[in-house]
This record gives C-alpha cells, sequence and structure tokens, in this order.
C-alpha cells in the first residue's frame, strides 16, 4: 500500500470529493432551518429552500408590483455596470502607471512612494472626504472601486514590469529601440496577461468596494437590495443574492481566464 | 424516538442557530442600542439597579449594548435575545412579522422633534417635489417623509428614494449631490449644524407616532412573568432618579450622555425633544388611548405598501396587533402586542 | 585603427577590483573568445562592451571613441537565455529591428513595406535553418532553435560587433556543434567582429581566431577581491594546440577554487 501522501483521487473520485463539502453544507443547512421553522413557521433567519425558491421567482421573474420593473435584473445590470466601469478604469490606470513607474526610473522614483502611500489607505475610512470630491451617486460608486484597488493595481504591474529580464531590455536597445518603443513594443505586449492576471486578483476586493458603496446611498443594485432587505432580516432574499453574486464573480473571472489563454498563449505556456 | 434519533445529528451539527427555547428560567438577557430613549438602560445596568430588581424576584437578567440598531433587532428576531429595544415600526415590521409573537412591555417615549426631514437652501417642504431624498429606506424615517409628504400634497412618487447608510448621512449632506436628507437625532442635529441646512418637518408634527419601546418575546413573558417585573420595576426606578434638577438627576444624565458620545448638555438637548414618560401612569395612559390604536393602523398599512409584511401578506391587516384599546387586523394571528399590565402594577407600586 | 581598444582599463565596485589594466588592440572581422572561472570579470567585461557599465579609470574606445554608455545597433547581442522576446512568433521576432526603424512611434509598418520586412526575415531565419519554424513561439522551439532566433534576430540589425554571452551553456553538446558551425559561417559571411564569453576552454580555444583568458595573475587568498582579473593570455588560436590548452585549463581550475 503506497503512503497516503502518495496517493490520488481518480476523475470520479475528485468529482466527488469537490462536491461532498457542498453536498454536507447544504443538510446541515436543510436540517437547522427545518429546526427553526417547526418551531416558528414564519422564522426569517434560515428560510426553506422553497421559501427561497419563492424569492427568487418573485424577484428574479415577475415585475415588481410597486414599479413594474424586474429587480433581480434591474439590480444586477446596474451593479455590473458600476464594476465594469469601475475594474475597467482601474486596470487602464494601472497599465499605465505600473508600466510606467516600472520601466522609467525618473517615474518611479517620483510616484512609487506616494502610491504605496495610498494604497495603504482604507478608502472606507476616508469616506466622508470622497463624498465630497464625487458626490453620492452613480461617480461615487464607481470611484470607491477605483480608489479601493487601483493603487493594487499599479503596485503589482509596477513589479510585473519590473520582473522583465533585462536580457530583454538591452536587447531591445541593440535593436534601435527608444524608450518609447521599449515601452510599447516590450513592455506593455508583456504586461497585457499579467494585467489580465491581476485583474482578475483584484476583482474579489472590487466587489466588496462595490457592496460597500451601494450600502451606502443607492437606489438599485445587489448590494443595495441586500442592505435594504437586510433590514428585515429577509434572508429568504439575501441568500440567493449572495448565491448569485457569488456565480457573476465566478462568471467574470471565468471569461478574463479564457480571454487570457485565447489572447496570450505564450504567457500561459512560459509560466 | 425514531423521529429524535433523526433529528439529534443536525440539530447538534447547527447548534448555534438553533432558536433559543422559551421555556421557564431565570436568567434572560436584553439588548439596546444607543439613542436619546435607550441611554436609561446602560445607566440602570452600570449602577446595578437592573440587577437589583432581578436579585428581588431571584432571576438574573443580563443587559447587553449592540452598537448597531438593526443588528440588535435581528438578533433579538433570531432568538438570541429574550428582549430588545426598538421602535413600534420596527417592532411590527421585524420580529411580528418574522413569526416572533412580541410584546411592547414598556413604552419609554415618543419621538417629539427626534426625527426630522432637513433640506438645504429651501424651507418650505413642499419643495421636495422631484427632489432625491437620503434616507434609510424602510426607517421611522421612510416613515416620517411618508407623513410629511402627506401633509403637502404630495406621495412617494413625487421624489426618489435613495437608500442612505445611516453612519455617512451626515457626510452625505456635505456633499453637493444631496440636498434633502431625513434622520434621527443625534445625526439630525449635526446635519442641522451645517450651513444652509433647515429642518422643514419634524415629529413633533405627528406627535406619539413614533414610540420607543422595550419589546420582549410574548412566549417568555407569559412563562415568566418575574422578568416582566423586574424589568419594568428597573425601568421606572431609573425614569425617577433621572428626572429632575437634583444632583443624582443630572449625574445620571451625565452618565447617559457620555455613553452616548455627548455630555450632559448635548443629552438634555436630544431629551428635550423627546416625550419621555418618566411616570409610569402616562405611560398607561398613552398605551390604553384609542390614538395608540389608530398609529399602529397607520404604521400596518404603511409598512404593507413598501412590502415590510412580507411580499406575500395580502393586506396590510395580516398581522394581528393588540392593544388595551383593542385589536387591528387578523385576531387569529396577533403577534405583536401592547400591554399596560406590568407598568400599572408600576404605577401602583405593586412591583 | 584598430575598432576597439583597450588603454589601462579598470573596473571597481567600491573596493572590489574586478578587472584591472586591460590593455588590447582588436582589429575588424576578428573572432574573440574571452574565458575565465566564474566570478573573474567575463560579464562586467560585456557590461563595459555593452555600455551598461562605465569603466572606472582607463578607456574602452570604439573606433578611438569612447564606446557609447548605453546599448545600442552597433552591438548586437545573443544571451545564454531570454534574448528573444517571448510575445512575438519568430517572424515577428525577426522583423522586430526593421520595425522599430521604420515607425519610431508606433514601432510598427504596414503594407508593402511590410512585406518586405517579413521578406527579408524569412530569408534571415531560413539562413539560421528556421524555415520551418516561421510562426512558432519561442517557447514552442527548443533551446538550440531558440538560440538560432536569438542569432538571426540581432544579425538582421547587420551590427559591427556582436557580443556572445555564453550563448550555448545550456546546450546539448551535439546542438553545440551545429551552433559552432552556424556562427562560423554568419561571422565569415557578414564579416562581423565577434566578442564571445565563455566558460568552456575548449569552446574558446577551438572556435575564435584569438582567445583571452581573463584571470587573477596576483591572488591574495585572504582576500581575493583586492586584485582584480587581467588578461594573462592572449593567443592566437584556431588551431590544435593541447598543451597551451591544458596548462591554461588547470591554471583557471585553481582560481576558480581560490574564489571559491
Amino acid at each position: 500500500m503506497k503512503k497516503f501522501i502518495n496517493r490520488h483521487p481518480n476523475q470520479y473520485g475528485r468529482w466527488v470529493l469537490g462536491i461532498l463539502p457542498f453536498v454536507l453544507l447544504l443538510i446541515l443547512y436543510v436540517a437547522a432551518s427545518n429546526a427553526r421553522l417547526a418551531e416558528n413557521p414564519n422564522d426569517p433567519l434560515l428560510p426553506s429552500l422553497m421559501q427561497m425558491g419563492d424569492a427568487i421567482q418573485r424577484m428574479a421573474f415577475e415585475p415588481s408590483k410597486r414599479t413594474g420593473e424586474y429587480l433581480m435584473l434591474q439590480d444586477t445590470l446596474a451593479s455590473l455596470q458600476r464594476i465594469g466601469i469601475g475594474v475597467g478604469v482601474s486596470a487602464l490606470i494601472g497599465l499605465i502607471f505600473g508600466i510606467a513607474n516600472g520601466a522609467i526610473p525618473y517615474i518611479r522614483a517620483t510616484l512609487s512612494p506616494l502610491i504605496v502611500g495610498v494604497s495603504l489607505v482604507p478608502p472606507m475610512a476616508i469616506l466622508p472626504i470622497l463624498f465630497i470630491i464625487f458626490g453620492l451617486e452613480e461617480l461615487a460608486k464607481v470611484m470607491l472601486i477605483i480608489v479601493g484597488i487601483t493603487p493594487f493595481l499599479i503596485r503589482d504591474l509596477q513589479q510585473r514590469t519590473l520582473e522583465i529580464p533585462e536580457e530583454q531590455i538591452i536587447k531591445m536597445q541593440t535593436l534601435g529601440a527608444n524608450t518609447w518603443q521599449i515601452v510599447t513594443r516590450l513592455a506593455l505586449p508583456q504586461i497585457m496577461p499579467r494585467l489580465l492576471a491581476t485583474t482578475r486578483l483584484a476583482l474579489g476586493t472590487a466587489w466588496i468596494f462595490l457592496i460597500a458603496a451601494e450600502a451606502i446611498a443607492a437606489t438599485e443594485g445587489l448590494g443595495y437590495r441586500i442592505f435594504l432587505v437586510r433590514r428585515y432580516l429577509s434572508m429568504d432574499v439575501i441568500l440567493p443574492y449572495v448565491m448569485w453574486i457569488t456565480l457573476l464573480a465566478l462568471m467574470i473571472d471565468f471569461l478574463l481566464a479564457r480571454i487570457s489563454r485565447w489572447r496570450y498563449p505564450w504567457f500561459h505556456a512560459s509560466s | 424516538m425514531l423521529l429524535k434519533k433523526r433529528t439529534l445529528i443536525p440539530l447538534l451539527l447547527a447548534g448555534a442557530m438553533l432558536p433559543g427555547t422559551a421555556l421557564a428560567k431565570d436568567e434572560f438577557s436584553v439588548c439596546w442600542s444607543i439613542y436619546v430613549g435607550w441611554m436609561p438602560w446602560d445607566y440602570g445596568d452600570a449602577e446595578g439597579i437592573v440587577d437589583k430588581w432581578a436579585d428581588k424576584y431571584d432571576i438574573e437578567i443580563d443587559v447587553v449594548q449592540i452598537n448597531n440598531y438593526i443588528e440588535s433587532i435581528n438578533q433579538y428576531t433570531s432568538g438570541r435575545f429574550d428582549g430588545c429595544t426598538m421602535t413600534n415600526m420596527d417592532a411590527l415590521t421585524i420580529p411580528a412579522s418574522g413569526g416572533v409573537d412580541s410584546t411592547a412591555l414598556i413604552v419609554g417615549d415618543f419621538s417629539n422633534g427626534n426625527d426630522g426631514v432637513v433640506m438645504k437652501d429651501e424651507d418650505e417642504l413642499a419643495e421636495i417635489e422631484g427632489n432625491r431624498v437620503n434616507l434609510v429606506e424602510l426607517s421611522v424615517s421612510h416613515y416620517l417623509l411618508a407623513r410629511g409628504l402627506e401633509t403637502v400634497g404630495l406621495t412617494e412618487r413625487d421624489i426618489t428614494v435613495v437608500n442612505t447608510s445611516d453612519s455617512d448621512l451626515v457626510s452625505a449632506f456635505a456633499s453637493s449631490d444631496v440636498d434633502t436628507v431625513v434622520t434621527w437625532n443625534p445625526l439630525l442635529s449635526s446635519v442641522l449644524e451645517q450651513p444652509n441646512a433647515n429642518l422643514v418637518f419634524d415629529s413633533s408634527q405627528i406627535p406619539g407616532e413614533i414610540i420607543d419601546l422595550m419589546v420582549v418575546n410574548t412566549e417568555t413573558l407569559e412563562q415568566n412573568p418575574k422578568f416582566g417585573k423586574a424589568l419594568t420595576g428597573a425601568w421606572y426606578e431609573i425614569m425617577a432618579t433621572m428626572n429632575g434638577s437634583d444632583d443624582p438627576a443630572k449625574e445620571a444624565r451625565a452618565h447617559m450622555g457620555d455613553a452616548a458620545g455627548t455630555d450632559r448638555e448635548g443629552y438634555e438637548s436630544q431629551l428635550a425633544n423627546t416625550r419621555m414618560f418618566y411616570e409610569a401612569s402616562e405611560a398607561v395612559e398613552f398605551t390604553r388611548s384609542d390614538k395608540l390604536l389608530d398609529t399602529m393602523q397607520r404604521v400596518a398599512e404603511f409598512s404593507f405598501k413598501h412590502g415590510l409584511l412580507g411580499e406575500g401578506a395580502p393586506r396590510p391587516d395580516v398581522i394581528g396587533i393588540e392593544t388595551p384599546a383593542g385589536t387591528y387586523g387578523n385576531e387569529q394571528n396577533v403577534n405583536l402586542r401592547f400591554t399596560s399590565e406590568f407598568m400599572q402594577q408600576a404605577a401602583d407600586g405593586e412591583l | 585603427m584598430a575598432m576597439i581598444e583597450l588603454k589601462n582599463l579598470w573596473k571597481e565596485y567600491g573596493n572590489d577590483v574586478v578587472l584591472e589594466r586591460l590593455n588590447a588592440k582588436v582589429e575588424a572581422r576578428e573572432f574573440v573568445t574571452v574565458v575565465g572561472a566564474s566570478g573573474c570579470g567575463k560579464t562586467t567585461f560585456l557590461k563595459l562592451m555593452l555600455g551598461i557599465e562605465d569603466p572606472t579609470r582607463g578607456e574602452l574606445l570604439l573606433d578611438g571613441e569612447p564606446i557609447p554608455g548605453e546599448p545600442d545597433e552597433t552591438r548586437g547581442i545573443v544571451f545564454q537565455r531570454y534574448s528573444v522576446m517571448p510575445h512575438l512568433d519568430a517572424v515577428g521576432n525577426v522583423m522586430l529591428a526593421g520595425e522599430l526603424e521604420a515607425s519610431r512611434w508606433l514601432g510598427r509598418v504596414f503594407g508593402n513595406r511590410r512585406r518586405k520586412l517579413r521578406d527579408d526575415a524569412i530569408a534571415m531565419l531560413e539562413e539560421v535553418g528556421l524555415g520551418h519554424a516561421l510562426d512558432k513561439y519561442p517557447h514552442e522551439l527548443s533551446g538550440g532553435m531558440q538560440q538560432r532566433l536569438a542569432i538571426a534576430q540581432a544579425l538582421i540589425k547587420r551590427p559591427r560587433i556582436l557580443l556572445l554571452d555564453e550563448p550555448f551553456g545550456a546546450l546539448d553538446p551535439g546542438i553545440r556543434k551545429d551552433m559552432h558551425e552556424l556562427v562560423l559561417r554568419l561571422w565569415k559571411e557578414q564579416n562581423l567582429t565577434v566578442f564571445m564569453i565563455t566558460h568552456d576552454i575548449e569552446e574558446g580555444f577551438f572556435l575564435g581566431t584569438r582567445l583571452w583568458v581573463l584571470d587573477k595573475d596576483r591572488l591574495d587568498p585572504q582576500a581575493p577581491q583586492a586584485y582584480g582579473a587581467r588578461i594573462t593570455f592572449d593567443l592566437p588560436v584556431g588551431r590544435e594546440d593541447q598543451k597551451t590548452y591544458e596548462s591554461i585549463s588547470s591554471r583557471l581550475d585553481t582560481t576558480a577554487r581560490a574564489i571559491g
């Protein structure tokens, strides 16, 4: 018999083992929910799967009685738009300043300490200042995401730019490249797949800031809905929303991973 | 036995999430959050008044401060506490509509200017039409706004409600995007300190509609009347101590102001906007009045309109509300009860 | 006038003397191989040649002028690793020099000029034996093919001097043999001046026209950095000379052990 550390589950076994914790969690949930509902059929804390199904039906597939909108669709589109703009702008700023900092010592010496400092400021702690500068509407929500993740993106991409082998920078110069050409034809294309990888990492944080922004002041959005119904402990709405957010995040992550493999096969083969 | 075996293991696993069982017992816990009308609980806890009354009835009462108001109600609703401080509207829409039969044991005060609508530059509520209004959606602020809009012939359709976290309301008002907020004290006075801020409507114009209560689990109270007696007895001793202009009363108010993050003067100015029932007899009278029944009907209709009685609720009177003056709504499904029984005993000196 | 001239060239880092009193002249079209123990200043000499380090004393002259203080198109380079751009395919790598020259801002060209650059690049790739791998990315090529690509990429720029930094150090012996033939052929065809750094003395001894041995002729075992390396042998090579080879080889081993 082989040592335990040398034994691997087969493909079928991996699936079963991977799903097992989810099944256990579900069983645990249903048991706890049943126990609470047996005592108080209106208990909101741990709704039954049926109650959650009703809530999904109501939020996603029936127009709201009050506004006639499909609330879940409306919330999803609002949140996706915010996170899309926020992360997109952050990625662009991160790309520009990350490469500039990484490639050009004079820019790095000027900006790097500032960015390190800014990246250590918790944005939620200076919200009142952000309100004064960016107001309380869409701009503020997008800006909270940008302020939240851009310093991280810049720092990471700066580091990735610094990791470009010195040999290639010298080689570019021996091929006649000027500074601008080294940036555009060496640093930029090599950093692009790393930008996608870093953005995938930053997305988790971006969601946190989005939900926080929507909790502060909003009229629609996934985070808005969760915080609104949280007041009434409507876990039958909150739990499906949380699962939906998780699913959306997973899909975006998967999409970015696929784009990266499709556009930059060399990156995945060499790293 | 078979049933027991089948449920035992998941019950054990789910231990922390299980409901608290309301049986005869001698240890109780109540929670409160910071608000002018509930600060006396902190004083009573710190000065040992609650313990003294609990000892008298041979029980223990743990008084726990929860920093987030809604979280405190949610904790109570999920069964972690036997009692909790909350407003009449939240008592209806959170525990009562969540199936937790609750009793308003002590009617402590009503807001008499502690909640208000503030506008920048404008000084007429009618000018609110078309504005975006920042407030904690579905809270008493929302109710106050709805009542205010009625007085100028507007409805919620004429404005846009922007749900805004209470912790950010004051700084939000400083932003140029925001020109109308609805909030409560002490946030209200902070907002009013800002230039151009005008109070255009406040709760003194709807007196007795926003009521601060100590709500306890009905079943627990029925099984353990001692719990109700001890809490009520302690409350009116605190009331007697803090009322007046003698030194102990000033010290008590200074303690409460300090615990609320202000000082005695600040706390007293908040008290000025609060109609405290220092005498149990006043509270009894208020609770027995027809006005309370009318108010609760109004609150139930507002809550139903906003889906707060559960999205499946067919009518505003789906939840029965019992008051000494009569019952509103479904008598088969009474989940919120106002009682003057214990306060009456306090008034009669029988505790 | 000599193409490259080293006049009393020193390189020190603080108290560490790496190179001292280097004096030599190199004519155009020579093939100089530089050997030495690890840590004996071969890489430092290469950095001086590239212009990414400055001499601390003395002069390094190209055509009688101090050599430019940063890498440029006069000196092509092939490193042991990372010489080619991983994000470009073989043709893209070889076209790079032409594109950079033709378009200072975009670094890209289109239309007829692109076709011309592409044809030139394909011809160069066929020259180095990569005609079958035009669309392959570096990660799809073997180590030897990557070095062929690096050589093609450097030579299409027609540098006057080709610097080779242990270019075959990571290759299998059989493949090295092929690469030696390729380099010798290109050196003759393109009238190059070549400096090749290698730690393989045998390679240095039999590949070029001239062999430099960088070694410390004064060695303080207590402070190995107190004295720098000098050119201890400057020999015309290219023919069998087993005795000299063995003598140099054993001397370098001694230095390597002393530096530790």
